[in-house]
């Protein structure tokens, strides 16, 4: 601190370039003990929940090209993305020797699950890009948003991966729902007051989990917020509209 | 484009706000739902300067509120979150009000580069403290006069000497005032040492003693609630200049021929037909605005894009000077103890 009472003229971006080269290390904070039961136990849900959802994802875009022949190519594309995320979470856990409780997994996406499966059955393309492609995705962003800031060095580099290819993902039913925003305006509303809070119970269910791996739950929650208004301010919708749909996030 | 940082002044008020904003799912919700709101970009506008060019500009709402001051990571990620907005939006220059910079400063969040996929360009961001240094001390050099103290003869103290703002205000008031004497109050004495070597004047005092001996009073530190003033031991008349933030000194000093005068706000020449000073609850809200936001609508006036205002202890006088000629050249001018009389123009 003392040393920075030394005046300089127009000292600016110069300035800058001084104090942002300071050691990298002092930016990851407190890391958890990777190796500890209770972290391991934790991971053990947390993984499979992270597991089980890229799983959903592959196989929730299947079925959206079902509804939406022409974007067969893409989607599948998307699909066999979403599988080698599973298989990169998968090494994750192996890596610090902890098995993924997938029974906890389906369970824990069964109703949102459940939800899909009856809006694919309708035919209801538009409750099944919002919960596929902003539901989920935001959520996965969020958490590995958060992750990457607290995970070992091993899950650290395959979750960066895997965050850039899920903003594509983001993209994707964003300009689907842009383009067709007129006609789909109300069953996006009416899905998300459905939808949207079981994403909150979800994040609930997996707070104390979360939290022993270092992941805040405030912090998961601002993320997801961060994530989901994003997206629906990409596809068009204004302030207020963003504002009442978020509302079902805390009723 | 320039963007504008700012946050409410309660928790209570920033739920008025969101009310009237239509922002029911956070106007709705308790602390702990405000914790995990995104930054909301609430108003877009144009301002068109005294030379008559115009630009565009943004206010983003960090959803921070004071209450939030003791959660040190929320605070935190309130204030990244903002500045991620603001450079996803394409801003140039943004201004960080309030409790943002002090966050920011405080917090050392230059450490904190990378947010999510953005990684935070600083010369895209300003403390606008060099033009709150600038208004402070014009404020002081037209107001005390008005009030009976000559400037020569007169003793300043500045509390909070060694901050960012304080000790741009100690070197204009030693360089460029001709005042009687300078006394300088900090909490840190070893900076405050330095700070007197390098201006080569100004004597180190502790607050108790340079109250009773000052003509005007310039605060830049917050004051703690705690503290009690005993009004009688003030030289009469006084001029108090409320330079921090909150702006709160008017209820610890009131008494006759004690003048209290909210530092470092600036009021523009014509309405702006905007809503969000409203929010600040400045007096004036279509004119007036805290001195930090209009330094980023002066610098993108200006076209200067760059962090004129950045880290500690880089207030120089020549960029004060820079400032200060650029705003009165686009139609600002400080607020002075009658503003209703207008002849307070700088």
């Amino acid at each position: 601190m003392h040393n920075e009472v030394k005046i300089t003229v127009m000292q600016t971006l110069e300035s800058n370039k001084k104090t942002t080269q300071q050691s990298p290390a002092s930016i990851s904070l407190n890391l958890p003990d990777f190796t500890t039961d209770s972290y391991k136990d934790a991971y053990s849900r947390i993984n499979a929940i992270v597991i089980e959802g890229e799983q959903e994802a592959h196989d929730n875009y299947i079925s959206i090209a079902t509804l939406i022949p022409n974007e067969l190519e893409e989607l599948t594309k998307l699909a066999r993305m979403e599988m080698k995320h599973k298989k990169g979470f998968t090494a994750c856990g192996r890596n610090l020797g902890v098995e993924a409780d997938m029974e906890f997994a389906k369970k824990f996406f069964s109703k949102l699950h459940g939800n899909f499966q009856i809006a694919l059955k309708k035919g209801n393309l538009t409750t099944c890009l919002l919960i596929q492609a902003i539901l989920i995705e935001a959520f996965a962003i969020s958490a590995y948003n958060v992750y990457i800031r607290v995970a070992d060095p091993f899950a650290k580099k395959i979750t960066e991966g895997v965050v850039k290819d899920e903003y594509l993902h983001l993209n994707y039913g964003q300009e689907w729902l842009k383009e067709n925003l007129s006609t789909c305006k109300e069953e996006l509303m009416e899905a998300n007051k459905v939808n949207l809070p079981l994403i909150k119970k979800m994040l609930d269910e997996v707070a104390d989990d979360a939290s022993v791996l270092a992941m805040d739950r405030e912090e998961l929650m601002e993320e997801f917020m961060i994530a989901y208004q994003d997206t629906l301010m990409e596809i068009g919708l204004d302030n207020r509209e963003i504002a009442r749909m978020a509302m079902a996030a805390i009723v | 484009m320039f963007g504008l940082i700012g946050h409410s002044t309660s928790f209570e008020d920033a739920k008025r706000k969101a009310s009237l904003l239509g922002f029911d799912h956070i106007a709705d919700g308790d602390l702990d739902v405000w914790c995990t709101a995104p930054p909301q970009l609430v108003e877009n506008v144009e301002v068109k300067s005294a030379t008559g060019i115009s630009i565009e500009g943004s206010y983003i709402d960090s959803c921070f509120v004071p209450e939030m001051l003791s959660r040190f990571k929320t605070a935190r990620r309130k204030v990244l979150n903002a500045m991620e907005l603001a450079q996803k939006k394409g801003i140039n220059i943004t201004a960080l009000g309030g409790f943002t910079s002090i966050i920011f400063e405080n917090f050392n969040l230059l450490q904190h580069k990378q947010i999510r996929n953005t990684s935070l360009e600083w010369e895209r961001f300003t403390t606008g403290n060099t033009h709150t240094a600038w208004v402070i001390c014009k404020q002081l050099e037209i107001n005390a006069p008005r009030i009976g103290i000559d400037l020569k003869k007169a003793t300043v103290a500045v509390i909070g000497a060694t901050g960012d703002i304080g000790s741009a205000v100690c070197r204009w008031l030693i360089n460029k005032t001709g005042i009687s004497e300078l006394l300088m109050v900090a909490r840190q004495q070893e900076p405050l040492a330095l700070l007197q070597k390098e201006l080569d004047g100004g004597t180190i005092t502790s607050l108790d003693e340079a109250l009773p001996q000052a003509d005007i009073v310039v605060w830049v530190a917050s004051m703690p609630k705690t503290i009690e003033i005993d009004t009688d031991n003030l030289k009469k008349p006084c001029l108090m200049i409320d330079g921090g933030y909150p702006k709160n000194l008017d209820e610890k000093f009131q008494g006759e021929n004690i003048h209290v005068l909210k530092g470092g706000i600036v009021e523009f020449f014509h309405d702006i037909g905007w809503n969000m000073m409203e929010l600040a609850e400045m007096q004036n809200p279509q004119r007036e605005m805290f001195a930090c936001f209009a330094e980023a609508m002066i610098l993108e006036f200006e076209k200067c894009h760059t962090n004129f205002s950045w880290g500690r202890n880089n207030i120089s006088l020549e960029k004060m000077e820079f400032i200060g000629a650029a705003s009165l050249k686009h139609g600002f001018s400080a607020i002075g103890l009658d503003k209703q009389s207008k002849v307070l123009t700088v």
